[in-house]
């Protein structure tokens, strides 16, 4: 039992590290604070779910598509934030808000309030790996999430767009004054942002359901990670995933599932008392 | 209302629906019905999809001296607060018996495990039916609650498989069971019998779910093919209209909405029919004095407003189709008990 909860903790994790990489990304080199991001999730799901349901295509081959869809309206997405004036993070909670409410609505009108899911017979498949089943699904998910991370390490540690990005991310005027474009900078976060959510919605559909107004769970989970990683801190979002993802397992087995939001809150408050600056933040602002 | 309309209305007048979104916020369910009954003057209320919906609805429609007939409400507690003027066309009893019954005569489980969703009609059914089963000499392992849209039941189902529970009662709601479901079979964790009084015997759970449905366990008041015996034809001539007017076949949450309607323009035409004067009043007393036969239900209403004769069948899902199982003089089927684990399937 112990195993199969320490994979479940696992899992869950690396799919909430997926859904809270792009939001962190974007939230960290813009200050834009996207409330619409689980939206987009959702609607990459939808996408590919319209993609495979309707026109029969691969799953695999729904990903690409789903991408470029989410590149496309996050570079609308980005001109819209781009117009906003100061204080960005409390004017990009107004906008998004009302975005949000209009990818609910849309969804529904395009995809009705039935419940969507992708069925993968092969993803609900499992096989045994030291007397713990796990099915193909998580196990795709885990290692797509290890690839995303491995991939955006190289990108932000390895080349100088990365020094750049994370340069904007720690201090936008002075990165600024140093030569980097940070237009630029916010338009890359968008776009990688974008396809971090173009490869987690079609996988959420297929792992979880989709539902118009499911989103709303997903951005608080990207929030949620986001606040224990601390801003743009890839090595915090990897540990804060997996935290949280191992926290609610673990609750749900040794208290029970009433207990398991009350664990995340407490872990939470408690964190924010003590490490205000996320969970690998050494107290710079 | 097309119904009465086409039938020639109701004293010779026309009926008008005038509908309002309450977007699932007690909030805006009470602006909206504050809204129908001051500026629209409308004579009746029905509608409101959850008790948390339902409550507040139920005292704006006393405030203002108007019947409200709701369509989907569970809560004890709203018929215990002496609100005359609230009536409802379900009750959680009607889910209890059925699902006791077959637990405690059929089933007869050694393990058995209730979960519930974190809703007052859900806490309430998990409640009812451990007091029902003791009273049968049959003890429940598990009780727990989750938050619906939990996004992992993994553990929770671990958890389970560790206590051996062969018989899982889950209160939780269409995208609770498609996860648990899903994560059963990834696990190979298979119960005797997996029950979902809420959110199972839809078609368009059944579609999604595909082969995987197959041998879950729910509870259904009404559904194309499932009726009230005797009034067959009055189930067939509701289908073909519905499926006329929406292009689409009724579900038993349509089913829900046309009986409460059905029930307003009964008392209504009652109103009319002795020549009383048009007023909440006057429709409130026709209510408690119906006695309707319609395909969902029997329809007449005790003191408190809750239904006298809403039962739920118990349905499994086999070979993707709906089939009741018990009680035996309504069984089309034999119930396939144990379910066959999923690597046998």
């Amino acid at each position: 039992m112990w195993t199969t909860v320490l994979v479940s903790g696992i899992t869950i994790g690396s799919f909430y590290i997926l859904i809270a990489l792009g939001f962190s990304l974007i939230f960290g080199v813009t200050r834009n604070f996207n409330l619409a991001h689980g939206e987009l999730v959702v609607l990459a799901g939808y996408v590919a779910y319209w993609l495979w349901d309707g026109y029969g295509l691969s799953f695999v081959l729904t990903f690409p598509v789903a991408i470029l869809v989410m590149l496309l309206i996050c570079l609308g997405l980005k001109r819209l934030f781009a117009r906003l004036s100061e204080p960005l993070e409390l004017n990009s909670i107004v906008l998004s808000f009302g975005i949000a409410i209009v990818f609910q609505n849309s969804m529904l009108f395009l995809f009705s309030g039935n419940y969507r899911l992708i069925r993968i017979p092969f993803l609900n498949n499992s096989f045994q790996f030291h007397g713990v089943y796990m099915s193909y699904g998580q196990l795709t998910l885990f290692l797509l999430s290890l690839i995303v991370i491995f991939l955006l390490y190289l990108v932000m540690y390895r080349t100088y767009l990365g020094k750049a990005l994370r340069a904007t991310i720690q201090d936008k005027e002075t990165a600024a004054l140093s030569g980097i474009n940070v237009t630029v900078m916010g338009t890359l976060a968008f776009c990688l942002g974008a396809v971090l959510i173009g490869l987690a919605g079609p996988l959420y559909g297929c792992t979880h359901y989709l539902y118009p107004s499911s989103g709303g769970e997903v951005t608080l989970l990207a929030i949620t990670i986001t606040i224990f990683a601390g801003v743009g801190r890839l090595s915090g979002i990897i540990l804060a995933g997996w935290i949280l993802g191992l926290a609610e397992s673990f609750t749900v087995i040794l208290f029970g599932s009433s207990w398991r939001e009350m664990v995340i809150a407490l872990l939470l408050l408690t964190l924010l008392a003590f490490k205000p600056y996320g969970i690998v933040g050494k107290g710079e602002s | 209302m097309a119904e009465a309309n086409e039938a020639g209305g109701i004293g010779g007048k026309q009926l008008q629906l005038i509908s309002r979104d309450d977007q699932s916020r007690p909030d805006v369910a009470i602006s909206r019905a504050e809204e129908l009954c001051s500026w629209e003057k409308v004579a009746a209320l029905t509608g409101g999809y959850v008790d948390s919906l339902v409550g507040p609805i139920a005292a704006v429609a006393k405030k203002h001296r108007i019947p409200y007939v709701a369509s989907a409400s569970l809560q004890k507690e709203l018929v215990q607060h002496k609100n005359e003027y609230f009536f409802r066309v379900s009750c959680l009893q009607g889910f209890v018996e059925p699902l006791c019954g077959i637990l405690a005569q059929r089933f007869k489980p050694q393990h058995l495990a209730i979960l519930h969703a974190a809703t007052p009609g859900s806490v309430e059914l998990a409640r009812d039916l451990e007091r029902c089963l003791k009273t049968h000499g049959l003890n429940v392992q598990l009780i727990e609650k989750f938050r619906p849209g939990t996004p992992d039941f993994t553990p929770l189902i671990a958890k389970l498989a560790n206590m051996n529970v062969d018989v899982i009662v889950s209160g939780g709601f269409t995208p609770d069971h498609i996860l648990f479901v899903r994560q059963l079979k990834e696990n190979r964790i298979s119960p005797k019998a997996y029950i979902g009084p809420f959110g199972i015997a839809y078609e368009s759970f059944i579609k999604t779910m595909g082969k995987d449905a197959d041998y879950l366990y729910s509870t259904c008041a009404w559904n194309p093919g499932i009726t009230e015996p005797g009034t067959e034809a009055a189930s067939k001539a509701f289908i073909q209209r519905f499926s006329r007017m929406f292009n689409q076949q009724p579900n038993t949450t349509n089913m829900h909405g046309y009986t409460s309607a059905r029930a307003l323009i009964a008392a209504m035409q009652a109103v009319l029919h002795n020549g009383l004067p048009f007023t909440g009043d006057n429709i409130r007393m026709a209510l408690t004095k119906l006695d309707l036969v319609l395909p969902m239900e029997h329809l007449a209403f005790d003191k408190t407003g809750d239904p006298l004769h809403y039962n739920h069948t118990v349905v499994q899902i086999q070979k993707e189709k709906l089939v009741v199982v018990y009680p035996s003089d309504r069984a089309a089927e034999p119930a396939i008990y144990p379910m066959p684990p999923w690597d046998q399937r």
